[in-house]
């Protein structure tokens, strides 16, 4: 509003200044002028009405002045008086488009807004009935099955408003090729704007808690762990891009500033939750077989307590028989680790960077001694099977890189 | 002996001669208003030339220390002469290049008793416009001015 009121008294002034004037150096300077303020309304556009408004003002601007064409033409230098006109026409083209894409993207995110609420309400259904299905603890075959595929349909569920957010953020970051700072007044409040409409803060907070409620109520196979943390990834990924610059737009409004860090901890709290969730898992492996191990968190203390649990195996081995040794060995190595852990959960927890090659190199290390400690004929062949282990890592790792970079590239 | 000497000055006239640019037109559109600087100088961007004005200064208010920040106006007219003045003087001074220079062609007298309060200066080729508030004058090369 005050820039179109600064625009009329402006465009007044120098208007009747070029009736009075008589200098054409006066004139070109007015010529001039009213350009750079039509430049600067057009930036300052913050609707497409407010564009078509200024085509007018051009084309006014453009009669007042026909009369100096020619001596505008060699006075504007390099410019002349239709290139000029052509540059403001452009400026103006450009600016129309961005309101239309903003039209279109506004829709698409009123469409995503629309699809996300349903989901969030089936969604919070499918909830209260799971977790009512969880309590009954003697479940018969109908309830199991009645379970499971309300798991199912709610995963589905899930991974679909997961989508839906993420192509929520993707749109507000179209109108992030701006860095924030290069953002005018209008193209901020547009975007705040935007962000009010489509309920941003809820929706990925809620995307962020239902995901965590999730696998808090359900028994998630390995896969949909790898698949969940890749989805994880990918929305952290996207969040720190947007979530400094969204920052800086609300830089003076602390409820905002501290939903963005909401959503920070959120992220934290989703990761947390499924890395506790399947070391919690794999510790119950070993604790089925009876084993018992201190809980860890983390893959240097998965790796730490392993190795401590075997150093103590090997060296309580001569109080022992030998079968009894031999049998702790295979429950722990042959039953567990490399019929169950190997298999299952190492994909997961290597490509996730729950557990590095290192790590897990060192397990296997302390395995081949524990091995080599009760079946001393078996040394070499295990410090083979060892070294392939190793360079299997090796190569798996060297491969995740080379996409990784691909991918980047 | 006669004929080698009159084709030696026939080569000899030949190689001294000048050439001549013309017809020429060097008028500007518009005049250009310059500041001048701290140590005289005028610097103008689009024709891309600077000099200094102290001189002008001196010869109008005989103070050539008036001029740092002081305003001038200038514009060529189609024969190349500039036309310069300024806010206070009572002449127009009309210069033309010399080897990194301008040289005093002439000035103008516009009025013995009254100083140029706001002056402009508009191309009506072969002539220059000179506007001051109400007042309108019409100046040429040779030194005539016509008040309108």
């Amino acid at each position: 509003m005050k820039t179109r009121i600064l625009f009329t008294a402006l465009f007044l002034i120098s208007s009747w200044s070029i009736f009075y004037a008589q200098s054409d150096y006066d004139m070109t300077q007015n010529f001039k002028n009213n350009c750079r303020i039509i430049e600067l309304s057009i930036r300052n556009a913050s609707s497409f009405a407010e564009c078509s408004e200024i085509e007018e003002k051009i084309e006014k601007f453009r009669s007042e002045f026909i009369d100096s064409k020619i001596i505008l033409d060699k006075a504007l230098y390099p410019d002349d008086f239709n290139s000029s006109f052509n540059k403001l026409e452009t400026n103006l083209a450009v600016r129309k488009k961005d309101f239309t894409q903003i039209s279109d993207l506004t829709l698409q995110v009123e469409t995503m807004k629309t699809n996300l609420q349903e989901i969030n309400r089936i969604n919070e259904g499918l909830l209260i009935q799971i977790n009512e299905l969880n309590k009954i603890s003697a479940k018969n075959e109908k309830e199991i099955l009645k379970l499971n595929k309300l798991v199912s349909q709610l995963r589905s569920n899930v991974k679909q408003r997961d989508l839906l957010v993420r192509d929520l953020v993707d749109s507000l970051l179209v109108d992030f090729i701006k860095s924030p700072a290069d953002l005018n007044r209008a193209e901020k409040q547009s975007f705040i704007s935007k962000i009010r409409k489509s309920n941003l803060f809820y929706n990925i907070e809620r995307t962020i808690a239902d995901n965590i409620e999730f696998v808090k109520v359900t028994s998630l196979t390995p896969t949909d762990f790898a698949e969940m943390k890749d989805q994880y990834h990918d929305f952290n990924k996207v969040w720190k891009q947007i979530g400094p610059r969204l920052g800086e737009v609300y830089l003076n409004r602390k409820e905002n500033q501290s939903e963005i860090t909401g959503i920070d901890s959120l992220f934290n709290a989703w990761d947390n939750e499924m890395d506790a969730e399947i070391w919690g898992r794999i510790g119950n492996l070993f604790k089925d077989k009876g084993i018992v191990m201190p809980s860890y968190s983390n893959g240097e203390q998965f790796s730490e307590v392993i190795n401590k649990y075997i150093d103590n195996e090997i060296k309580s081995a001569a109080a022992k028989s030998k079968e009894e040794s031999e049998k702790i060995y295979g429950d722990f190595a042959d039953d567990v680790y490399f019929k169950s852990v190997v298999p299952e959960w190492m994909p997961v927890l290597i490509s996730s960077g729950m557990l590095t090659p290192a790590n897990r190199a060192s397990i296997e290390g302390k395995i081949a001694e524990w091995k080599k400690e009760i079946d001393p004929s078996t040394s070499y062949a295990i410090y083979i099977v060892a070294g392939m282990i190793i360079l299997g890592t090796i190569i798996l790792l060297g491969f995740q890189r080379m996409r990784v970079k691909i991918a980047e590239a | 002996m006669k004929l080698f000497q009159s084709v030696l000055l026939i080569i000899m006239s030949t190689g001294c001669s000048s050439i001549t640019l013309q017809p020429g037109d060097f008028s500007w559109p518009i005049e250009t208003v310059l500041k001048v600087d701290e140590k005289g100088f005028i610097t103008e961007d689009r024709y891309s030339f600077s000099v200094n004005v102290r001189p002008l200064f001196q010869e109008e208010f005989a103070d050539s220390a008036a001029a740092a920040g002081k305003e001038i106006r200038m514009i060529r007219d189609q024969s190349g002469f500039y036309f310069i003045t300024g806010e206070g003087f009572k002449n127009v001074y009309l210069f033309l290049p010399i080897e990194a220079g301008l040289e005093m062609g002439d000035a103008i007298s516009i009025s013995d008793s009254l100083a140029l309060s706001a002056p402009l200066f508009n191309q009506k080729s072969p002539n220059i416009e000179l506007l001051d508030g109400p007042r309108k004058y019409l100046l040429h090369n040779s030194g005539t001015v016509r008040q309108l």
